[in-house]
């Protein structure tokens, strides 16, 4: 077996083993919260007794914690991830489809936009350091990293949907019942605010690895055999200064694949960060158990795939493995 | 109303704590500015109408955009469920009807019923329908469909919301007299039945009524399910035959939209993503008003009462009570716990209740009188309360309680406040504080005192028992007289405004913004998820 794939394969089944200790770890945590999925639901009723215990009984909350882990468990084992406690009962995949599918555009538009983005800034300020486009995007950077994303939000919702101008949607309520593509107008403000929240820590990484590269003796060695500056960049420099934020960028695209509630709330998005406080509120198991899988399963995936680029683009690691 | 049907509390329970909520709260901390409104589950209206854009006969067609709070994926529409949030409580009023209900102003008056005649003794109630109602799927409303909703909400296994207000009625009780007549027999004499057949959790439901997952929601509203997500919209249509001659509705489509942030709320208004927007917060008037959007302002029955229990030190002593009554800076209590949206309280509820003692003075801070009270009830710099409170009581509750704490001091009561999370508020101490806040919607007086006051009431917070008013309060509810029921109301609301357990400094404003295409929305005393009630919507139209 070609070294590379067994390391994959090995890296999948430690995935595994994780995603199985985080729904134990979550399953006692919702546990631990005071109150139930009927109590959720009845509100301040629930102090009517004998209610809350045939609406305990209805949802199967009054069988022991570990018949309901385990049959849980043997459900997402097929393929079921079960129905929510609350509301219509509804299946767990049925209630989270468009969510799921809303969070994944958006997350995915906004490492498009925003990855290209940062290297480009980061390399272009190495390459003229200290110059003052350097400096003006070291500002640009700090200021933006300084803001909270809902800060840098409000204020494109103030300027392009709002008080200035009226050229964007203000709140993105998509429509589940249409295809996105016929809403991407709506996403443009969220992955606009995304963007700028993602672009300071990538591009200021790949500018900090750059400058080390750019320095470094190999790369002196370079430009004293005479070779052009723009070959020293592409070649030699950038595939040895990229390696450190590839790791960077797997950990932004996590985040934001955990949903980013704040985001979510100031533009109404229908995604799966709310849909995740909503049901950690309401106690509803199955939901928090398939949202959190879905996430995990999302950062082991990223690790993953961040690693393999990593030992594919470093020629140490690469001939390592041979 | 309901049975506190119209305080989806765990509405706030579940709310996660917005970001508007911290820096709500930083705001008291800091320079105790003005808080949001108390963003009450429950608003509503004075009987006077905001301006309308428009004059002239209302136009039809078009779809109507409303933005309301935050919803969750637990909201259903069985009419007959308690209503967990304001979304959903607003879909139910433009779906289901009942067979009475309380007009903008909160006069009682009919809506499916063409008549109700009670007997001599307030034992027995026969409600004639009218004639020709049909449910949204066509079918004819007919007595069947009456007697099946009423057992359907006494059911023992699965009571309704509203089954503790429907005092004396079993569903023995419940008898169809011909095709369109029910005649309730009640166990007990019941003034105020009538009241409650109007509340909306007693909504008409059709015979087999299944409203899972939305599809089998089905009245007689003035519009009908085509569409609903919980937690993120309902799309309700026109029912096209609504039974009501005039009044609406006139837009082919409502649209009510959930949004967790009430930021987003506003802006999508601001931005033209909807027409109309529920329950601002406090600075969002100002915002709103400078955008050129029109506010709707509804002056409502809903409070946000201290609660002190009656039976225990050192609130069984009446003195100590009269004390921390007149303790109270209710002017300026009202200015940092809402910002503006409250209106004057005088320590008794119901204020739209036509028994209510509107000629009794109003309560204002006397501290000396406070203190001298204080001092015969054997305190003298020596009293320390803890004061439990809960932003999912209101997300200005805590705000006021650091006021009472603050205007307490004064006296020399030392008032510890314990801020607590919904969870912990509404568990298993509730009802059992020494000294706390709620919250409670709109309700007549009788309706109140059997929720709340009387000795078998489920929320007696305050462990009220006072062998004089409960005479009376029973006596009242044996009364079918309008004038003497009134008269023993008024007798009652005064013991309670002499000696109760209530702390009422205020009661809350609500309001709404909407665009100036919208016209025809009028404000409501219930103030149940707007203040707009929602049922009004059939009256929106689009210019």
């Amino acid at each position: 077996m070609p070294p590379l794939l067994k390391l994959i394969l090995i890296r999948l089944g430690l995935g595994l083993l994780t995603l199985f200790l985080v729904t134990i770890v979550v399953f006692i945590a919702t546990q631990g919260l005071p109150g139930d999925a009927a109590r959720a639901i009845l509100g301040k009723e629930a102090t009517n007794v004998a209610r809350y215990e045939a609406l305990r009984e209805e949802l199967g909350l009054d069988r022991p914690m570990l018949t309901q882990y385990t049959s849980w468990l043997a459900g997402v084992a097929t393929g079921d991830f079960g129905t929510s406690l609350v509301g219509g009962g509804q299946k767990v995949t049925t209630l989270l489809g468009s969510r799921v599918a809303n969070s994944a555009m958006l997350v995915f538009l906004a490492a498009l936009v925003s990855i290209p983005i940062s290297i480009v800034l980061g390399a272009t300020s190495a390459i003229w350091r200290d110059s003052r486009f350097d400096n003006v995007v070291n500002l640009g950077n700090l200021s933006l990293a300084a803001l909270p994303e809902f800060v840098i939000g409000i204020v494109l919702v103030l300027i392009f949907a709002t008080a200035v101008f009226k050229w964007l949607p203000s709140v993105s309520n998509i429509n589940a019942l249409v295809p996105l593509t016929q809403q991407m107008w709506l996403f443009v403000l969220p992955v606009a605010t995304l963007v700028l929240a993602v672009i300071p820590y990538v591009s200021r990484m790949l500018r900090a690895s750059t400058v080390e590269v750019l320095e470094s003796e190999y790369v002196m060695m370079a430009r004293l055999k005479g070779i052009s500056e723009s070959r020293v960049l592409w070649h030699h420099a950038l595939p040895n200064a990229i390696v450190p934020t590839i790791q960077v960028i797997a950990i932004n695209i996590a985040w934001l694949a955990g949903g980013i509630v704040t985001v979510e709330y100031l533009f109404g998005f229908p995604g799966i960060g709310s849909a995740l406080v909503d049901a950690v509120a309401n106690r509803d198991m199955p939901v928090v158990q398939a949202l959190v899988l879905l996430v995990a399963a999302v950062y082991v995936v990223l690790n993953l795939i961040a690693d393999i680029l990593t030992i594919l683009i470093s020629p140490r690691l690469r001939t390592g493995l041979r | 109303m309901s049975t506190r049907d119209d305080r989806p509390e765990s509405d706030f329970l579940s709310r996660p704590v917005t970001r508007r909520q911290v820096l709500k709260g930083a705001a008291v901390v800091g320079a105790g500015a003005a808080l949001g409104p108390l963003l009450a589950a429950c608003g509503g209206a004075e009987p006077t109408a905001s301006p309308s854009p428009a004059g002239g006969a209302p136009k039809t067609g078009g779809t109507l955009r409303v933005a309301t709070a935050a919803g969750s994926s637990k909201e259903d529409l069985d009419v007959h469920a308690p209503a967990l949030t304001i979304p959903v409580m607003g879909m139910r009023f433009n779906i289901y009807d009942s067979l009475l209900e309380k007009d903008a102003q909160g006069v009682l008056g009919m809506a499916l019923a063409e008549e109700i005649v009670p007997n001599s003794t307030g034992t027995e109630y026969t409600v004639k329908l009218k004639s020709g109602l049909e449910f949204h799927d066509g079918k004819s409303v007919t007595a069947d469909d009456v007697v099946y909703t009423f057992k359907r909400i006494l059911d023992p296994k699965k009571p309704g919301l509203a089954a503790p207000q429907l005092r004396g009625l079993t569903p023995d009780g419940i008898k169809k007299v011909d095709d369109l007549t029910v005649t309730f027999v009640l166990e007990t004499a019941n003034a105020i039945f009538p009241e409650t057949l109007a509340v909306y959790s007693c909504g008409i439901v059709p015979t087999g009524y299944d409203p899972k997952g939305g599809d089998g929601a089905i009245g007689t509203g003035p519009f009908k399910v085509e569409d609903f997500l919980p937690g993120q919209k309902g799309v309700l249509a026109k029912h096209p035959n609504y039974w009501r001659a005039d009044g609406g509705p006139y837009v082919d489509t409502l649209e009510m939209i959930e949004f967790a942030d009430s930021t987003a709320q506003l802006n999508a208004l601001l931005g033209g993503a909807v027409d109309y927007c529920q329950m601002l917060e406090g600075a969002q008037r100002t915002v709103a008003e400078g955008a050129g959007m029109v506010l709707l302002e509804a002056k409502t029955g809903s409070w946000i009462p201290f609660t002190m229990r009656t039976d225990i030190k050192p609130f069984n002593d009446v003195k100590v009570r009269q004390a921390f009554r007149l303790l109270v800076d209710r002017e300026q209590m009202m200015a940092q716990g809402s910002g503006g949206m409250q209106w004057l309280g005088n320590d008794m509820y119901a204020p739209f209740d036509p028994g209510y003692p509107s000629d009794l003075p109003q309560r204002e801070q006397d501290l000396e009188q406070a203190k001298s009270l204080l001092k015969q009830a054997g305190y003298d710099n020596n009293l320390t309360v803890k004061l439990t409170t809960s932003t999912s009581v209101s997300p200005g509750a805590p705000a006021a309680a650091t006021v009472f704490a603050r205007q307490a001091k004064s006296v020399g009561v030392d008032v510890k406040v314990d801020n607590v999370t919904g969870d912990v508020f509404w568990g298993d101490e509730y009802l059992k504080y020494q000294f706390a806040m709620d919250n409670w919607g709109t309700r007549g007086y009788l309706e109140q005192a059997g929720m709340g006051s009387m000795p078998d009431a489920y929320y007696n917070e305050t462990h009220w028992d006072h062998p004089e008013w409960l005479a009376l309060v029973e006596e009242a509810f044996k009364t079918v007289d309008d004038a003497k029921r009134n008269e023993l109301i008024t007798q009652a609301s005064t013991i309670e405004y002499n000696e109760g357990g209530y702390i009422i400094y205020a009661f809350d404003k609500q309001v709404d913004a909407h665009s100036t295409k919208v016209a025809g929305v009028i404000p409501d005393v219930s103030g149940l998820a707007s203040a707009a009630n929602n049922a009004r919507y059939r009256l929106a139209y689009l210019v």
